[in-house]
C-alpha cells in the first residue's frame, strides 16, 4: 500500500486545517455509508421486549460504523497524515467496462463471444497493449476457457450466442 | 492417544480412497483412481501456478479458484482448496525469491534475504530451503492439529451463545492487533464487513433487510462475489496504476544447483525449528495467520543471530525461518476453524464460504457428524505439503518462465477468468456486476489505506455474531451483563479488552510497527 504520495498536491480543495486528507475523506465516506445503512434499515422492526427485531443488529452495526468513521475523520484532522492518492481513470474504467460487458453479454451471446470481447475491452486498460499479441492471447484464452469450464469442470455454461442455437 | 491414531487413520483412508473408473473405451475394465490425492495434487499445482503470478496474493488466488471446486463433492472440494492454499503460499515465496515482488504481505520478509540469495546465484538453495522448511513445518502442524482437534472440540461443545459471541469478539480484536496499519481503521473495516453481512433476509423473522427489493440481494451479498471483487478486481486495477512493467528485476541467471550445501542445512535447521514453533503458536490464535508469523520469525532470527548484519544480504536463515513459520501458521489456523467454526483470518473466511456453498456449517458439530471430512482434510494437509516438495523443486524452471509473462497479457486473462468464475456460482449476471462494484470499492479502500482483509472477516462472522448475540440475550432475558457474569465469557472479553488497550498504548504500538517496518528498510 505504498501508492500514496507523501508530497502535498499543488491545489488541494481541502482546507489547510485538515492535516491528513486521506484519513479525513476515508472517515467521511464511512460516515456516509453508515448514514445510508441507517436510512435503508429504518423500515425494519426494532427491539420487541428483550428480543431483537430484524432491524436491531443492522442499526447497531451502522451506529458503530458511524462512530468509527467520525473517529477516523478526527484522526485525519488532528494528526499529520498522507495526502490523497492520485487516481487513474484508465485502468478502473476499462476493467469495469469489461466486467459490465461480460455481465450484459453472457446471457444473450454465450461464453465464446463474451470472453473474447471482455478480454479485448480490459486490454484497453493499459497503454502498453500490443494488439496483434493481445488478439492471439485472447483467442487462446477463449479456447482454453470454453474447454475448461464446461468440459473439465462440468459447469453448465452456454457456449454460442442464443440466436445461433435457438 | 489411540484416538488420534484412529482419527488420522480415518483421514488417510479418505485421502487414499480409490474410486473405480470404468471408461467405455476400455470395454468394462475398471481402473482404481486415487481421486482425492489427484485433487490435492491438482490444487497444489494450480495454486502455485496462480500464486506465482506477481501481484496476486494468497487470498486473491483462493478467491479466484474457488469456483473451480464447486462441481466437486464436499470432501474433494475442501481437499483441493487446501491444496490451492498451500500452493498459492509456496508460489508467493517463489515470486519473492526470484523477482523480489512478494505476492502478499506474508512473503515480504522472504524477499529480503531470498532475493539477495538469488542475486548471488543461490536461488536454487533458497527455493529448496523454503520448500524443506515448509514441509517440516507442515508435518509438525499436521500432528498438532490432530492432537488439539478433539479436545478443543469438546471445549467448544460446552460453549453457550454468550461464550461464542465473546470468542468472536476476541478473534476480531486479535485480527486487528496483529494486522498491519492503523488499529482504528482496521476496526472500522470489520464493522463495515459486519454491516455488509446484514444485507439479505433476517434469519429469524425472514424480513428483507437493506435489499431494496433487488431479488439477487434477497439472500445477501454472495461471499465469493465480494471476495473476488475486493481481492481479484481491486488488485488488478491497483497494479495497472502502478504500471505493470516497472520494477520487474527478474533474476536472469539460470537457476542451477538446487540442493543446499551441508553448511546451508546446518545453518537453517535451528531456524526452521524456531520458525515452526513460533508459526504454530501464532497460527492458532484467532486473528493470527501467516503474515504475522513470518514477520515475527524473521525478527526473532535476526535478534538471536550472532551476526545480525548478514540479514538482508542473503542469509539463509532469513529465508528458512519465515517460510517455515508462515507454513506452520497457515496450517494451524485451520484449528479454530475446524473446532470452533470461527475463521481466524481472511483465507479461512474463504474456506467457510466454500463450506457453506457445500452446505456444511463449520463448527464442533462437523467434527462429530462428518469426521471423514475433517480428518480427510487434515491428512490431506500432510499429503499436500509432500506434493509441494516433490512437484515444485523440479518445476522451478517452469515457474520462472511464468514470471516472464507480461502483465499486459495477464490482467485481461484474470478479468475474464474471474468473471466466468463469479458467473458460474449462481449463473447470475448481477453477481458479476456486484463483484465489479466491489472491485472499485476495494480500489478506493486501498487508496485510503484501509485493509480489505478485516472487512472479509467481519462479513463472514457477521451472521454468526448476530445469531449468538440474539440467543444469548434471549436466554438472559435481555440482560447485557451476561457476557461478563458467565466466567468463561468474562475471561474472553477481558483478554479482548486488555489486548485492545495494549495495542493502542504507544510503547507497544512502536514495537508492533517495528516488526512490520523491518521489511521497508
Amino acid at each position: 500500500m505504498s501508492d500514496t504520495p507523501s508530497h502535498a498536491p499543488v491545489n488541494s480543495i481541502l482546507p489547510k486545517w485538515i492535516r491528513g486528507p486521506q484519513d479525513f475523506i476515508g472517515g467521511l465516506a464511512l460516515v456516509a455509508i453508515a448514514v445510508f445503512a441507517l436510512w435503508a434499515s429504518s423500515d425494519l422492526q426494532g427491539m420487541r421486549g428483550f428480543s431483537f427485531g430484524a432491524g436491531t443488529a443492522p442499526r447497531m452495526f451502522a451506529f458503530l460504523l458511524l462512530g468509527l468513521g467520525v473517529a477516523v475523520m478526527l484522526v485525519g484532522i488532528v494528526t499529520e497524515g498522507a495526502h490523497l492518492a492520485k487516481y487513474h481513470w484508465r485502468g478502473p474504467l476499462f476493467v469495469s467496462l469489461a466486467i459490465l460487458s461480460f455481465a450484459f453479454l453472457i446471457r444473450p451471446m454465450g461464453l465464446i463471444v463474451t470472453a473474447f470481447s471482455s478480454f479485448l475491452i480490459s486490454a484497453l486498460g493499459t497503454p502498453e497493449t500490443k494488439w496483434t499479441e493481445t488478439i492471439i492471447v485472447a483467442v487462446c484464452l477463449t479456447a482454453f476457457c470454453s474447454l475448461l469450464f464446461p468440459y473439465a469442470l462440468g459447469l453448465p455454461l452456454q457456449m454460442l450466442p442464443k440466436f445461433m442455437i435457438r | 492417544m489411540g484416538d488420534i491414531f484412529s482419527n488420522l487413520g480415518l483421514g488417510f483412508g479418505v485421502v487414499f480412497q480409490l474410486v473405480q473408473w470404468t471408461p467405455a473405451f476400455l470395454g468394462g475394465v475398471s481402473i482404481p483412481i486415487p481421486v482425492n490425492i489427484l485433487l490435492c495434487l491438482i490444487g497444489a499445482l494450480v495454486g502455485t501456478l496462480v500464486g506465482v503470478l506477481p501481484g496476486i496474493g494468497t487470498i486473491a488466488t483462493v478467491a479466484m479458484l474457488l469456483p473451480i471446486t464447486f462441481g466437486l463433492p464436499p470432501v474433494g472440494a475442501l481437499i483441493m482448496l487446501a491444496g490451492i492454499y498451500y500452493g498459492a503460499q509456496y508460489g508467493g515465496s517463489t515470486t519473492s525469491i526470484l523477482v523480489n515482488i512478494p505476492g502478499e504481505a506474508g512473503s515480504v520478509v522472504t524477499a529480503l534475504d531470498g532475493f539477495q540469495m538469488a542475486k548471488q546465484g543461490r536461488a536454487g538453495p533458497a527455493l529448496a530451503i523454503a520448500a524443506i522448511g515448509s514441509f517440516f513445518a507442515g508435518c509438525v502442524a499436521t500432528v498438532l492439529i490432530a492432537l488439539l482437534g478433539a479436545p478443543l472440540t469438546k471445549i467448544a461443545l460446552a460453549f453457550g451463545p454468550a461464550e461464542y459471541f465473546s470468542l468472536m469478539v476476541l478473534g476480531l480484536i486479535f485480527a486487528v492487533v496483529l494486522a498491519k496499519g492503523s488499529v482504528l481503521k482496521a476496526i472500522a473495516m470489520i464493522v463495515f464487513g459486519l454491516l455488509l453481512s446484514m444485507v439479505g433476509s433476517d434469519i429469524e423473522t425472514g424480513a428483507s433487510r437493506m435489499a431494496f427489493n433487488i431479488p439477487e440481494l434477497a439472500d445477501g451479498l454472495g461471499f465469493a462475489t465480494v471476495a473476488m471483487g475486493l481481492f481479484g478486481f481491486a488488485e488488478i486495477i491497483r497494479n495497472l496504476d502502478a504500471g505493470g512493467e516497472t520494477d520487474r528485476q527478474l533474476v536472469q541467471q539460470k537457476v542451477t544447483g538446487l540442493m543446499p550445501t551441508k553448511k546451508d542445512l546446518i545453518a537453517s535447521a535451528p531456524a526452521i525449528g524456531r520458525g515452526t514453533v513460533l508459526g504454530s503458536m501464532l497460527g492458532i490464535l484467532p486473528g493470527g495467520g501467516a503474515t504475522i508469523a513470518s514477520f515475527a520469525a524473521y525478527t526473532m532470527e535476526k535478534k538471536l543471530s550472532k551476526t545480525p548484519s548478514r540479514f538482508g544480504r542473503g542469509a539463509i536463515e532469513g529465508v528458512a525461518a519465515p517460510e517455515s513459520a508462515n507454513n506452520a501458521a497457515a496450517q494451524t489456523s485451520f484449528i479454530p476453524l475446524l473446532t470452533l467454526g470461527i475463521p481466524p483470518n481472511a483465507v479461512m473466511a474463504l474456506m467457510v464460504g466454500a463450506m457453506t456453498i457445500h452446505g456444511i456449517v463449520p463448527g464442533p458439530q462437523v467434527m462429530q457428524k462428518q469426521p471423514d471430512l475433517v480428518w480427510g482434510m487434515i491428512a490431506s494437509m500432510w499429503v499436500g505439503n509432500l506434493m509441494l516438495l516433490i512437484i515444485n523443486l523440479p518445476m522451478v524452471g517452469i515457474w520462472v518462465r511464468l514470471l516472464r509473462v507480461p502483465y499486459r497479457l495477464m490482467f485481461p486473462s484474470i478479468v475474464v477468468f474471474c468473471s466466468i468464475g463469479i458467473y458460474s456460482v449462481n449463473n447470475a449476471p448481477t453477481d458479476v456486476m456486484l463483484a465489479g462494484a466491489f472491485g472499485l470499492v476495494g480500489y478506493w479502500l486501498i487508496k485510503h489505506d484501509f485493509e480489505p482483509a478485516p472487512l472479509l472477516l467481519g462479513m463472514v462472522l457477521g451472521p454468526l455474531m448476530e445469531e449468538n448475540l440474539r440467543r444469548a440475550l434471549l436466554i438472559s432475558r435481555g440482560d447485557w451483563s451476561v457476557f461478563l457474569t458467565r466466567p468463561l465469557s468474562a475471561l474472553l472479553m477481558a483478554i479482548a479488552a486488555a489486548l485492545l488497550v495494549l495495542a493502542v498504548l504507544p510503547s507497544l504500538r512502536k514495537k508492533r510497527d517495528e516488526v512490520f517496518v523491518e521489511s521497508e528498510n
